[in-house]
């Protein structure tokens, strides 16, 4: 039977299970689904089962792109949360309304389009770059440095391009602590550094895991920046995937993307895993 | 045998231009529960802050068995504070709370501190909690672990921020029993800050009462009760009633007042009344317990108008108009006449009941 209490209760989640349906739901299925099958000569899908495209993501070259973009995302990660922990610890500890200027000066930058500040970044590292121009003028270098083109270049781009959503997620968790535990960490003995490590940052756990998740999400998947700071030569699965469609294998690029949703879950475990039983979290 | 384990000589703190704390000069002896009282904002809690090191002091001295200590960090300094709000860290377990102190000072080896954390749970009666979080355990419990934790270090000097002031009005009485209780047993210094006059007295060697960041008096309960110094200390500690009169003789310790109309003699011994001198306003006043009315005449009493009445369980409190002032009369039973609202009556009090104070410049923010 229908229990019309139920029903009247979960009345108001229906127009979001309908908007996540269309919008999310069918999407992803439309995407597993093609995965699964095979294309013609031409590039035409053709409804025909196969295996084939998973097989073909352990093929060396192609394991190496996933194991390329899994460190990406994963040292984007580490060094976002290297520089951004002291800069939301600092402005956390702002004035009121210091705070919000600060958080403001943060997000400025973001206003312009990141294509652009792309572009600064070639700019800035170029051969003929501003850093080089400078170093060979001042007769510190003798030639050129080669700055661009490589893992490293697309590294710091991603991490620049990705860092406001690690300061931001620190920052809410910076802000929540509660003074007073700090001050009866010093009061009971404890050293700043001390203190530091044993109640900031145990505390703000949540806020590392989220701000970790929400660059390593983007990390794994943008294309732009590697296209433009990284060359030909490496590779990345946004790169890939893109290619593959360009290259009409519409099925191959099916599959990729459902692996990287794959490495995306395992994250989100991780960090639900990590926030269980704290009273905060991105997902709660 | 009283030694001096704490003083504080003529410390001054502003936040801003607000001066919160004025020449605050204090010596806290060895083993006594001394208790800061004011009203909020008076600069109490300040105090407490900068004798845990949590505040730097702008100019002054604080000495700890007469070693400076004042550009001593918090955690350099052999005292412990239990927060207001308890502070305890939601992260750790009980017993990891209370080790929190020799872990970081790595003061004891873990065999060492399992017990050391047995014996100061079983101090504040929390045996068997070890494993708790914080946020499973009731206020009254949270209070325990953190006294516990503050309690390990074994600090000179223990400071209290109202530490009951979260607590229910039943388990607050009882808790101040087990406080005033555990502070002889350790035997340590116990510095409370509070605004609650009763928790003051009822668990004081000493009080020192503060207003506006000055010391106002500084005494044991009973002197603070009965012979305050200021109208501040009349009016903030007890029930008084608080009135204008002038003083037509003086002689020695006796008084002859004109209030209102009326005109009584009285008896203070106080040693403010000493600069009270005749011909000169100043503020009688007495408890309102400690007034009694009277249907009929007594000698050296005040005649006056009852203009209400309320029944408040055990006790009845009386309104009585005396020409302009309106005095408060709290009864307990009523057994000397039988008044309605509207009647006229006499009231008078013991002598001793009474304290005169002089005029001063300041009354303003006091009822009289």
């Amino acid at each position: 039977m229908f229990n019309l209490k139920k029903i009247k209760q979960n009345a108001p989640a229906v127009p979001i299970l309908v908007w996540t349906g269309i919008l999310v739901g069918i999407p992803l299925i439309y995407v597993v689904v093609l995965s699964f099958l095979s294309r013609d000569s031409l590039g035409n899908i053709v409804f025909e089962f196969t295996w084939e495209n998973y097989k073909r993501i352990f093929d060396p070259v192609y394991l190496k792109v996933f194991y390329n973009s899994f460190l990406l995302a994963v040292l984007t990660g580490l060094i976002t949360l290297l520089i951004g922990y002291p800069v939301a610890y600092f402005t956390a500890n702002l004035e009121a309304n210091r705070r919000s200027l600060a958080m403001g000066l943060i997000i400025l930058p973001f206003w312009i389009s990141s294509l652009l500040r792309v572009y600064g970044w070639i700019i800035l590292l170029g051969n003929n770059g501003l850093i080089n121009s400078l170093l060979l003028k001042f007769k510190i270098i003798d030639k050129p440095l080669t700055m661009m083109y490589n893992f490293g270049t697309v590294l710091v781009g991603t991490a620049y391009m990705l860092i406001p959503f690690m300061i931001v997620a620190l920052y809410n968790s910076i802000d929540k602590l509660d003074r007073s535990l700090l001050e009866a960490s010093y009061d009971l003995g404890a050293s700043k550094w001390k203190t530091f490590f044993k109640i900031t940052l145990p505390l703000t756990m949540p806020g590392i895991a989220g701000g970790f998740t929400l660059v390593f999400i983007p990390a794994l998947g943008l294309f732009f920046i590697s296209d433009l700071l990284g060359g030909g030569k490496n590779i990345f699965l946004g790169n890939l995937i893109n290619a593959q469609i360009k290259g009409r294998n519409r099925p191959l690029a099916a599959a990729f993307s459902v692996g990287m949703i794959i490495l995306v879950l395992l994250v989100l475990y991780i960090y639900t895993r990590i926030t269980k039983n704290k009273k905060e979290g991105l997902f709660l | 045998m009283t030694k001096v384990l704490l003083q504080l000589k003529k410390v001054n703190k502003y936040y801003g231009n607000a001066h919160i704390l004025k020449d605050i000069s204090l010596d806290i002896n060895d083993g006594e529960f001394i208790t800061l009282l004011g009203p909020s904002g008076c600069g109490k809690t300040t105090i407490l802050r900068c004798i845990a090191g949590l505040e730097n002091i702008d100019s002054g001295e604080i000495l700890l068995n007469g070693v400076s200590i004042k550009d001593l960090a918090p955690n350099k300094r052999n005292v412990n504070t239990v927060f207001q709000n308890y502070a305890l860290f939601p992260h750790l377990n009980v017993y990891d709370n209370v080790a929190y102190g020799p872990r970081v000072q790595k003061s004891l080896d873990e065999k060492e501190l399992r017990k050391r954390v047995a014996e100061v749970l079983e101090l504040v009666q929390m045996s068997g909690y070890e494993k708790r979080m914080t946020h499973q355990l009731s206020g009254g419990q949270r209070q325990r672990v953190a006294i516990a934790r503050a309690l390990i270090n074994e600090p000179d000097i223990l400071l209290l921020d109202e530490p009951l002031g979260a607590l229910d009005l039943k388990l607050r009485k009882y808790m101040q029993t087990e406080l005033k209780h555990l502070q002889k047993q350790t035997k340590t210094s116990f510095v409370y800050v509070t605004h609650d006059q009763e928790e003051a007295l009822n668990m004081s060697d000493r009080i020192v009462v503060i207003n506006k960041g000055e010391i106002q008096q500084l005494g044991d309960p009973r002197e603070i009760y009965n012979n305050p110094r200021n109208l501040f200390v009349a009016d903030f500690i007890g029930d008084r009633n608080i009135t204008r009169v002038e003083i037509l003789e003086k002689n020695n310790n006796h008084f002859k007042l004109k209030l209102g109309s009326n005109i009584i003699d009285i008896k203070c011994f106080a040693a403010a009344a000493e600069d009270c001198e005749a011909g000169e306003t100043a503020i009688l006043a007495v408890h309102m317990d400690k007034v009694r009315i009277y249907c009929t005449e007594t000698p050296n009493s005040l005649l006056g108008e009852v203009i209400s009445i309320h029944y408040a369980g055990s006790q009845v409190r009386t309104e009585v108009k005396i020409d302009a002032e309106i005095v408060t009369v709290i009864e307990y039973q009523n057994s000397n006449c039988d008044y309605n609202v509207g009647d006229k009556v006499y009231l008078s009090w013991e002598e001793s009941a009474a304290v005169l104070l002089p005029l001063e410049d300041d009354t303003e923010g006091s009822n009289v």
